[in-house]
């Protein structure tokens, strides 16, 4: 009759209360910390394209001049060279065309 | 007889899968703003070149660095400025000064202008700023645009049609090309900042460099993948047709003849064991240095419009505008857009010209241009880039593996 094995092999696995609860808190803390570790990646993931931007205003803001049309190098090109803007040499040199790519075959 | 999406001469399949190391994750597939990556989940993705724009935000948010460029002018680069009988220049975008820092142990978005300068003049280079190229769009495209707008105003025929796009970002500009056609009488003709620079290198510069025309060597740095496809678009050889127009016979050449992103461009720096953050700044060596802050802020979404409002402004209404920082088109929300009155002084009438910036474009375009087609659109200028956050996020920037390539940049 001792030989007989148990129906159940839960009878021989006893696990305390106290060590129950340790457990299950070591393992819902493995869970939220890298939970926590993600959100701020999330949260984080756009910096360096606002440190980008941010560096770009802020060479905007030291510039001796900050509209287009007061750069003295740019009066400069067109009094020597092209013109006035949209001018003959301006539609030659600085405009172009585009191309409907559905009709192009190779 | 095939269909294709290319002009004889164009660099085709610029981004390429590679097949051992793509996992089949399906991460590329949410920054493919034309749906170009194919293949099943778990299986090796391929791109369909016909349909790739070049923009590369694919490449810059794998997770496992399995995509990559097929097309590198790093080595001619190196030999051109080996070569005593060439000159050759070094256009500088905007986006460039505030990202190669971090390749040389910089912080995220450091300010390097003088540094870059400086680096560049000791490895041979010529400084020409692309941002004087971008004050010179400005007053082209802006006049454009005030043009568009007289005319509409007037109700003239042949009034160029509105609303007006942007056309400096060559993702966008080859997305209207292949998938709206129909649109293009929207774009503005104003070159991008590259071409205008290559061009005015070519021509003016040939007098200010008193070089050759055709010993002149341009090379663009971009922060970006797909200005390597514009640069060989056949067409854009104006300062040799220039030229040639002027009794010169020499065999055609481009205007930006070769372009090197962000990356390479440090690469070429370490190569020629130049430490950019150990770099004495340099001022620049020509006019061609000379930019305004309108031209610098071209490289983040929302600047363009920022820069043409400011220039506007002033043509409109012959007066300066008082307040120049116009926060309404900055930021990293997909569609920002904001209105102006002003009093304008030729049609001696007051106008509201109601604006639209949108980045991130794969997302955010097709509203809009849905409401263009069907004739609904309120507005009068439109400002399209390609990448979420514009040029400052383009695929030629370092790459910063804080991002999240399999949620998205921008959620």
């Amino acid at each position: 009759m001792m030989d007989k094995k148990p129906l159940f092999e839960e009878d021989k696995f006893f696990l305390s209360r106290r060590k129950f609860m340790a457990i299950g808190a070591a393992f819902v803390a493995t869970l939220a910390l890298p939970v926590a570790w993600f959100s701020n990646k999330l949260a984080r993931r756009n910096d360096y394209i606002k440190a980008r931007s941010a560096g770009l205003y802020q060479d905007d803001m030291i510039a001796k001049q900050r509209v287009s049309h007061a750069n003295s190098a740019v009066e400069k090109y067109y009094a020597e060279f092209g013109g006035e803007p949209l001018g003959h040499k301006s539609h030659d040199l600085l405009h172009t065309h585009f191309v409907d790519r559905t009709k192009l075959k190779s | 007889m095939t269909q294709t999406t290319y002009q004889p001469g164009e660099i085709k399949g610029l981004i390429e899968i590679e097949a051992s190391k793509c996992k089949g994750c399906d991460a590329c597939l949410k920054f493919c703003p034309t749906h170009a990556i194919e293949g099943a989940s778990g299986a090796v993705h391929t791109i369909d070149q016909e349909k790739c724009l070049g923009c590369g935000q694919c490449l810059i948010n794998c997770p496992f660095s399995a995509i990559k460029e097929t097309h590198s002018a790093l080595e001619t680069v190196i030999n051109k400025l080996a070569d005593k009988d060439t000159k050759v220049v070094g256009i500088i975008a905007p986006a460039v000064r505030v990202a190669i820092g971090e390749e040389f142990g910089l912080g995220k978005g450091e300010l390097v202008t003088g540094k870059l300068y400086g680096a560049m003049h000791q490895a041979g280079f010529k400084i020409f700023d692309c941002n004087f190229a971008a004050d010179l769009t400005i007053m082209e495209e802006g006049s454009e645009f005030i043009h568009r707008l007289h005319a509409n105003v007037k109700n003239e025929p042949n009034a160029g049609a509105l609303p007006q796009f942007t056309s400096c970002c060559p993702g966008w500009v080859r997305y209207l090309e292949t998938d709206h056609p129909e649109l293009l009488p929207h774009l503005s003709t104003a070159k991008s900042p590259q071409q205008i620079a290559g061009t005015v290198a070519k021509t003016y510069g040939a007098k200010v460099y008193d070089t050759k025309p055709d010993k002149l060597f341009t090379v663009a740095v971009m922060p970006c993948t797909s200005k390597k496809i514009e640069a060989s678009r056949p067409e854009f050889n104006s300062a040799w047709q220039y030229h040639q127009q002027q009794g010169q016979d020499v065999p055609s050449y481009q205007d930006v003849d070769a372009v090197l992103t962000t990356r390479e461009m440090s690469q070429l720096l370490k190569h020629l064991e130049i430490d950019l953050a150990n770099t004495q700044p340099f001022d620049g060596d020509s006019l061609f240095s000379q930019y305004s802050g309108a031209g610098t802020i071209f490289g983040t979404t929302g600047g363009v419009m920022e820069a043409a409002i400011r220039t506007a402004h002033k043509v409109i209404t012959d007066e300066e505008i008082a307040q120049l920082d116009f926060t309404a088109v900055r930021g990293l929300e997909g569609v920002k857009e904001a209105s102006v009155t002003l009093f304008d002084k030729a049609l001696d009438q007051e106008v509201t010209i109601k604006v639209a910036v949108v980045h991130d474009m794969g997302h955010n375009i097709e509203p809009i241009i849905n409401d263009i087609i069907a004739g609904t659109s309120p507005y009068h200028f439109i400002e399209v880039m390609n990448c979420a956050g514009g040029c400052v996020n383009g695929a030629g920037q370092p790459i910063d593996t804080s991002g999240s390539g399999w949620i998205g940049n921008l959620g």
